[in-house]
């Protein structure tokens, strides 16, 4: 016998003791807005979403898009957040190179064509339009990409379960469902694959057409999946009414202070701002000194107020 | 004392069946009992424990007859929500039974749905966090843990609940031998310290048969046996010796089988602890007939070299691992839930690319190959035979799978035919596959993957769920297709069916190859990863790890 490194009975209690504890560190462990008490992370990541919406200068938005890649990365979310960064790049691009072909406006003129039905005139203003649309999308995809990461689903129910809880059991079980699917299409996938059946050769509609017989297998998977828990669901008694809320004891920690806080004084520097028109871009016919924005008091107290629970967490982070 | 729960003539069929489900259950559940309920696959053991907590027929519908009654509670109306509060069932599948995304959540939602006050659910689930050891993982997300782990949350949510009667479908099915020790003891320490009222319904007798106060045995959904451990142990002697422990196999070889003879049998042992105070007597009597290993001398089908497997770069699972898989080989990939083990057997059919290292197929580098081009080769079967069908019958899905790895007329018929009665699916060829029995399930999916002849099968947790009887029908599969010159890799938990089929055992853990080497070697004086018989003969006879393999003493026979 190769006995490569133990006995398997030495070895098999070795591993569970290193195995085991590891994969509860790893499991637990939380950084940065992850770590934060739900309510305030939800405050910021509002506030986060808000600025994207209200903000038009491209350079402004730069240093917001700056603000939540940090939040990202302090998080340690960066890798995951790659699939929603991809959407944000294929619809932001999509908008930027669309919109200088449509838009008329604007008097510095790069480039035009007179086509029989179309004129196509393209301007530094449409061009400028369009970076400022994407740019925008983008921040609000990402926050969005903050709160689905970031917040755990079960804190997102307990905090819409104040509101109704029926609403936030299907949020969160929707929230559950689609990491679990993903896993059972790849599984359903690996296995057809592994019966000869070809799912990775030729062009993607080919590939597509491949895939569409195999619906069938994740559809059936699903349903039963979700009989199983909903059957589990009722023998817990869930619908039984009269039912109770219940919140895991976390201490507020200053960071959960400081972040709420800095979440509430950016909605309203940007509430502020807008109604005091800091937050107003002109495009056309002339652009604005993109430059000039990034003085004003009411961007720079929003600007703060959005960056300090990045320095709170990092502050924090062991 | 009266009963916790009755059931008077219960006769039930789910919606669109032909048969019942059950067919005139009587029986009285007492308090503080300890009920293992066996039988086969569709044998109605599910649904006997679903009619108990009244999801049949509240959930599940379909006719139903006769009455179950829970303390004073009808479940003809009072709704399983209602009796929640009594009754907990535990589910086979501990991943579509979890509701929450994380540990002490999930914990939490069912005295949540009592309208139990927050401040005692604190304590409540914290008492069941400690009770099963989950306290490291409380705040980790469902997603992240193993089946075991998943599964003693799942009954710790449970147990959180406090109820009169806990009823566990198959709770170990999916466990490695050491966390099915845990879950069990547990479900023990539970039944000592509370008095709870547990139904088991388990296929692996061995397990636990000796914590088990009253047994009851279904076939066709009736109960054919309701005895205590031993006299259910003499009524197997006489014709379902397979669902016997292995200790009581050995000591049973002694009669010479036959109903009087069963009748006549004095206590027969059911844990090793009983079995050594039986064997002091006659330990001189038994004598070893296991074959000595034999030598690695077919052709090499997969060669792996210093292969790395895992997610991302700097982040490997397994390293540094080397191996010789050879024709006629029957081997078993054991270790921890968890431990790398379907990880490291996706790299033997392209299903995952090393993270450093190099695989061979027949001599050919696995890089150089597309999973469906390998799949001809090297079959390889993983854990859900569902993911397999996408056809209406089992004859289109074998047929299907030959089209697809490129073989047509007269030889694709052959195969087809060859499978087809290698794996017993002649009166199953128009059925469809999800209609059929976990047990027919695996077969077809089985046959869907090995059609084609391959030179390597590999089978990841074949035995899941499967009761003895198709267990050892699988065995003798197995084995005949390594005597025919295949090689045959099963990745299990299932240290007695490794035993029954594998001549090699590899294990991993800690990250690399800990034991390869003969069974006989490998399982002989391990703790878990060993048999009952080794652990009770290992001092006497080592390296013997089936009763098949101990012969009594002329004289007595």
């Amino acid at each position: 016998m190769t006995l490569v490194a133990e006995q398997p009975a030495a070895a098999a209690g070795r591993v569970r003791a290193t195995g085991a504890a590891a994969r509860a560190a790893r499991a637990t462990r939380r950084y940065g807005l992850a770590r934060t008490r739900p309510v305030a992370s939800l405050a910021y990541v509002i506030a986060l979403a808000l600025a994207g919406f209200v903000i038009t200068d491209p350079l402004q938005l730069v240093a917001l898009l700056a603000v939540l890649f940090a939040a990202l990365g302090l998080a340690g979310k960066l890798r995951a957040s790659l699939p929603y960064l991809r959407v944000a790049l294929y619809v932001g691009g999509f908008l930027a190179i669309l919109n200088p072909l449509f838009s008329q406006g604007g008097l510095d003129v790069l480039w035009q064509a007179h086509l029989p039905l179309l004129q196509i005139r393209v301007t530094i203003q449409g061009v400028a339009f369009g970076v400022s649309t994407a740019l925008r999308l983008s921040a609000v995809l990402i926050a969005f990409a903050l709160y689905n990461l970031v917040l755990d689903p079960d804190d997102q129910l307990g905090i819409m379960s104040r509101f109704s809880f029926r609403s936030g059991l299907v949020v969160s079980l929707a929230t559950r469902l689609v990491p679990v699917l993903s896993r059972d299409a790849e599984r359903i996938a690996d296995a057809q694959r592994s019966r000869g059946v070809e799912l990775d050769r030729g062009r993607r509609r080919d590939r597509a057409a491949a895939r569409i017989p195999l619906l069938s297998a994740l559809l059936t998977q699903s349903l039963e999946r979700a009989m199983d828990t909903a059957a589990s669901m009722e023998a817990r008694g869930y619908g039984r009414g009269g039912r109770t809320r219940w919140q895991p004891e976390r201490r507020w920690r200053f960071a959960d202070g400081a972040t709420a806080a800095a979440a509430g004084l950016a909605v309203a520097a940007l509430i502020g701002g807008l109604v005091a028109g800091a937050f107003h871009y002109r495009f056309y016919p002339l652009l604005d000194d993109p430059w000039a924005p990034l003085a004003d008091p009411w961007w720079l107290l929003a600007l703060a107020a959005l960056a300090t629970p990045l320095f709170v967490e990092a502050r924090w982070r062991r | 004392m009266a009963a916790i729960a009755t059931l008077a003539h219960v006769t039930y069929t789910y919606p669109g069946a032909s048969k019942p489900a059950l067919d005139d259950v009587s029986l009285a559940i007492g308090p503080a009992e300890v009920i293992l309920l066996l039988g086969g696959s569709g044998s109605g053991k599910s649904t006997l424990l679903r009619a108990i907590n009244g999801l049949v027929p509240h959930f599940h519908g379909g006719t139903f007859a006769g009455r179950v009654t829970v303390d004073e509670f009808d479940t003809r109306t009072a709704r399983p929500a209602e009796l929640a509060a009594r009754v907990g069932l535990v589910f086979q599948d501990p991943e579509s039974q979890a509701v929450m995304t994380t540990v002490e959540r999930e914990i939490a939602f069912g005295l949540e749905n009592r309208g139990i006050a927050s401040s005692a659910i604190a304590r409540l689930v914290e008492e069941a966090l400690i009770s099963l050891g989950l306290s490291g993982l409380r705040r980790a997300p469902l997603s992240t843990l193993s089946g075991g782990e998943l599964q003693k949350v799942a009954l710790a949510a449970v147990i959180a609940t406090q109820p009169h009667l806990l009823l566990l479908d198959e709770p170990t099915s999916q466990l490695d031998p050491v966390s099915s020790e845990e879950l069990l003891a547990a479900v023990r320490r539970l039944s000592e310290d509370t008095g709870a009222t547990i139904v088991l319904a388990e296929h692996r007798v061995e397990r636990c048969l000796h914590l088990a106060t009253r047994v009851l045995f279904m076939e066709g959904g009736a109960i054919v046996v309701d005895a205590d451990p031993q006299a259910f142990a003499r009524w197997a002697l006489a014709g379902h010796r397979e669902l016997l422990p292995p200790v009581a196999r050995l000591f049973a070889r002694r009669l010479n089988g036959g109903a009087k003879a069963a009748a006549e049998a004095g206590r027969l042992p059911l844990t090793v602890k009983d079995a050594r105070g039986m064997l002091d007597d006659v330990a001189g009597q038994l004598e070893s007939f296991a074959s000595p290993a034999p030598a690695r001398e077919g052709d090499v089908v997969l060669e792996v070299r210093k292969l790395a497997v895992g997610y991302a770069p700097g982040e490997a699972v397994l390293e540094h691992i080397d191996l010789r898989l050879r024709r006629g080989e029957r081997i078993a990939l054991m270790g921890e839930n968890g431990a790398g083990k379907s990880t490291l057997v996706r790299h033997f059919n392209g299903l995952a690319r090393p993270l450093a290292g190099e695989v061979r197929l027949l001599g050919r580098p696995l890089k150089e190959l597309s999973v469906a081009q390998a799949a001809r080769d090297c079959a390889l079967l993983g854990q859900n035979p569902n993911d397999y069908f996408i056809k209406d019958t089992v004859a289109e899905e074998v047929d299907y799978s030959l089209v697809q790895m490129g073989f047509a007329g007269r030889q694709r018929n052959e195969l087809c035919s060859r499978t087809i009665v290698d794996l017993d699916l002649m009166d199953l060829l128009m059925r469809n596959p999800r209609d059929l029995s976990g047990g027919e399930r695996t077969r077809v999916a089985l046959a869907a993957v090995t059609c084609g002849d391959p030179a390597l099968v590999i089978l990841d947790e074949p035995t899941r769920g499967m009761d003895p009887l198709h267990k050892a029908e699988l065995a003798a599969l197995l084995r005949r297709w390594a005597a025919n010159g295949r090689c045959v890799l099963v990745v299990t938990h299932d240290v007695e069916f490794a035993a029954r089929v594998a001549g090699r055992v590899l294990v991993v853990g800690d990250g690399s190859l800990l034991a390869d080497g003969p069974a006989h070697e490998v399982l002989n004086g391990s703790l878990f990863f060993s048999t009952q018989i080794n652990r009770l003969l290992r001092h006497s006879l080592p390296g013997v790890l089936t009763e098949d393999e101990v012969t009594w003493g002329t004289s007595l026979q």
